[in-house]
């Protein structure tokens, strides 16, 4: 297919058999994506696995901050003049708009000019103080004017929907394939955020890695239904002078939550859900177990 | 938007999470048109031999907004057959005078007394409105009317919830007054009176002046007061339980106006009849356990419930559903019930000639001794558009005991307590 | 003839999803989002109440005592 520039040799697509059924995966959104398939007909596999595919790539060629050109970029680099947006972007910026006032405004999609700032390329730099303060000042969702059809961002202003792309990828993926398949159970996994939308009756075995032992699981939890996301500074951080700079950054203070846990997860109903949960805890710092307990969900923390 | 509770988050979060992936799972339990919901049911009840009822029931439910809810409901039966009088069997056939005191029908040898005079068509209406103040209160209001030819039941009810605990407890109270006026086909027997019968009489208004002696003028009442609480607590992600309570005062005319009993000799053979005569209140209480889960791929319930009065009737009774869907639109579902109750303490299978009279006494098998169960079938097809049609097939069997009296003479040759064994089978159509 | 009092739990559900709870603290119970098994039109109290209420009628008139479940409400000649 000419039109279709994902080469599926680049995105690593392939199927293998497993004694419960099939495993898929590719690369998606910069992240191992797996797409686990409790059945036994490899046409349907190969289906669902085609889906995921195509969806992980539509959401990201749609709302990635790096792609040049497209929906986010024409809102980024607009000027100060009000864009036309579709239907699917209002939701998607609702959405962060709630997150934002939910959080008393430690979650905000606008922190790009933050987060250019503090740079986790593994450099022991810090950014100068007055840069940041500078950076503060195009920083603030409630800045943002929304209508049904159009996106207004103050000139200087970007937005940057990572921090929920790839949840709500697994989310909408997962319930296409439930919605073609309900008799069938599938674990969706883009990166380590994950989500079962048909109860499996003996759950799926889910590994969470330890950040320092990276690429050992530490613990092992079962899920039946429902999604798992992690927040965490897993593999990104930078460390000055023995201190460790997470990828978590106060969009208020314009630095990083200090003692904010290594990772965080969350299990919730949905995957949007509980990356936003894991987020949000991440942000608390010293609070993250604190602010998970009043929450009631269930969650793993670590902390170095 | 600003809530200052973290607590909520979580559940601010949930409810915006879902509508920016727009749960399609959620979507679909919402049927299609919600402000309406209509149920129909036809069922036949069958007794070997007896009752037979035909009765049919429609129930409109209408909601207004996310926190009004009309109920309406109207019931049709139609009852045909004959029913235990309450005599005892005999070697002779047996002649009664009907309870109009117009003509008189007769029992075989060997046969228990059946009353064959019924057929009654009742027709019975009532609407409820329920009111969801906040999210913790609730409130509803009802009437009720049941009318059938020698019967007139009117009532009002009202009960309140109140929820807690992030609405996992609910507690439930309800009251609810009835007033029923009895006006018995031929008027209501003096208590303990003595069937007469046109035979024993040179005319027919001697006769007729003779059973008039043994009837009451006009009607009377009965006033029936229900207080109910009931608490409903959420277990698990799976599990519920609910325990009620309920307490009824019942005060006015509870006596069968066509029930008899037999008065026997020490050979047990029928000397008279008499009609029965039950006391004028009566105080019940009950406690009804149940608690219901949600399976993988059905529901079950189980249920217990006591109940006991000051008439001394005290009854416990097993229930059971479980239902399994063989596909997300077909199911099939048990149903199994036991019951055990203890007579009353006025009930007697008969009157012994030369006894002093009670003030009370009634041969009614169904305040006597008794076991019964039930076990039935239902079946379930979800049609498109949140329609359904259920079938329902039910075996019910009354076990009627000796409540502990000596049976004299000839008596014992019969089957004083005969098992009663009815069907039960129901269409119904919910849409 | 019985009057089932017990709203539809369908309704609570969606009412209390709708409305965050700001009640804290509960040992029994689950959150507001794991209802989801309650919010099956199953589950809930009256979900055939059709049934319990012909049941009822027939129990109430042969058998000596009734009701428990709900209010048993409004009578008939046939007891």
């Amino acid at each position: 297919m000419v039109a279709n520039s994902s080469n599926p040799q680049a995105n690593n697509i392939s199927l293998q058999p497993r004694e419960w059924g099939f495993l898929g995966s590719f690369t998606a959104m910069a992240s191992p994506c797996e797409v686990l398939m409790a059945l036994d007909d490899q046409h349907i596999a190969e289906q669902m696995l085609q889906l995921a595919f195509q969806e992980a790539k539509r959401i990201e060629q749609k709302f990635s901050r790096f792609i040049e050109g497209n929906l986010i970029w024409h809102v980024n680099h607009a000027n100060g003049v009000a864009k036309p947006i579709d239907a699917e972007t209002v939701h998607l910026l609702q959405f962060a708009q709630q997150c934002y006032q939910l959080s008393d405004g430690a979650f905000d999609i606008s922190a790009c000019p933050l987060m250019s700032l503090w740079r986790f390329d593994g450099k022991h730099s810090v950014p100068k103080h007055i840069d940041i303060t500078g950076a503060i000042e195009h920083v603030g969702l409630s800045q943002m004017t929304l209508s049904d059809s159009h996106v207004y961002l103050p000139s200087g202003m970007s937005i940057d929907l990572g921090g929920i792309g790839k949840e709500y990828a697994v989310d909408k993926t997962a319930q296409m394939i439930a919605k073609q398949w309900p008799d069938h159970s599938v674990l969706v996994n883009f990166g380590g955020d994950i989500a079962c939308p048909i109860t499996k009756s003996d759950g799926w075995q889910v590994g969470i890695e330890n950040p320092q032992q990276l690429d050992n699981a530490a613990a092992l939890l079962t899920i039946r239904q429902g999604a798992l996301a992690t927040s965490g500074t897993t593999r990104r951080y930078i460390e000055v002078e023995g201190k460790r700079y997470g990828h978590i950054i106060n969009p208020k203070t314009g630095y990083p939550v200090e003692q904010a846990p290594l990772s965080v997860t969350v299990l919730a109903p949905n995957c949007v859900m509980a990356g936003m949960l894991a987020t949000m805890s991440m942000l608390k710092g010293s609070d993250a177990e604190a602010f998970l307990q009043q929450q009631g969900v269930d969650f793993n923390v670590f902390r170095g | 938007m600003q809530l200052t509770s973290t607590q909520s988050i979580a559940s601010a979060l949930a409810l915006a999470s879902c509508s920016l992936i727009g749960q399609t799972q959620a979507a679909e339990t919402v049927p299609a048109n919600d402000d309406w919901k209509v149920d129909a049911a036809i069922m036949y009840y069958g007794e070997q031999d007896r009752v037979q009822a035909v009765e049919a029931i429609g129930n409109v439910q209408k909601a207004f907004g996310d926190s009004s809810l009309l109920d309406l409901k109207i019931v049709v039966d139609s009852l045909t057959g004959a029913s235990a009088s309450g005599a005892v069997a005999q070697a002779q056939s047996q002649t009664f005078t009907r309870p109009s005191g117009k003509g008189e029908y007769t029992v075989k040898a060997g046969d228990t007394p059946l009353d064959d005079t019924f057929h009654d068509t009742r027709v019975q209406l009532s609407a409820n409105w329920q009111e969801i103040l906040n999210q913790d209160w609730t409130t509803n209001v009802g009437m009720y009317a049941s009318k059938e030819f020698d019967y007139l039941s009117m009532g009002l009810n009202a009960g309140i919830e109140r929820s807690f605990n992030k609405n996992n407890t609910t507690i439930a109270l309800s009251g609810a007054f009835t007033n029923d006026v009895v006006d018995p086909v031929g008027g209501r027997p003096v208590a303990l009176a003595e069937m007469v019968f046109s035979a024993d009489y040179n005319s027919d208004a001697e006769y007729q002046a003779a059973f008039d002696q043994t009837r009451l003028n006009g009607d009377d009442t009965k006033q029936t007061t229900d207080v109910m609480i009931g608490v409903t607590q959420i277990l698990n992600r799976n599990w519920l339980m609910q325990a009620n309570y309920g307490l009824s005062s019942v005060s006015g005319y509870m006596t069968d106006p066509y029930k008899i009993l037999s008065e026997v000799d020490l050979n047990g053979l029928t000397q008279g009849y008499r009609y029965e005569n039950r006391p004028d209140s009566r105080l019940k209480h009950s406690v009804f356990l149940m608690t219901k889960g949600a399976l993988d791929s059905g529901v079950v319930d189980f249920s217990y419930r006591y109940s006991t009065d000051d008439w001394d009737i005290t009854s416990h009774t097993l229930e059971t559903h479980y239902r399994y869907y063989f596909s997300p639109s077909f199911y099939g579902q048990l149903h199994l019930r036991y019951y055990q109750q203890q007579a009353a303490e006025f009930y007697q299978p008969f009157l012994m000639v030369g006894d002093a009279l009670p003030e009370y006494a009634s041969a009614d098998y169904r305040i006597g001794d008794m076991t019964a169960y039930t076990i039935g079938l239902k079946f379930g097809q979800r049609l498109s558009g949140g329609h359904e049609m259920t079938y329902r097939l039910e075996y019910y069997q009354q076990n009627p005991d000796n409540n502990g009296t000596e049976i004299p003479g000839q008596l014992q040759n019969y089957d004083l307590f005969p098992s009663v064994k009815a069907i039960v089978a129901q269409v119904s159509y919910s849409f | 003839m019985s009057n089932v009092l017990y709203k539809p739990l369908i309704k609570t559900v969606l009412a209390l999803a709708i409305a965050s709870s700001l009640l804290g603290c509960s040992s029994l119970g689950v959150q507001p989002w794991e209802k989801d098994q309650f919010a099956r039109e199953d589950m809930a109290l009256s979900s055939e109440k059709l049934d319990l209420a012909l049941d009822d009628h027939i129990y109430f008139s042969k058998e000596g005592t009734s009701g428990g479940r709900s209010l048993a409400g409004g009578g008939c000649g046939c007891n």
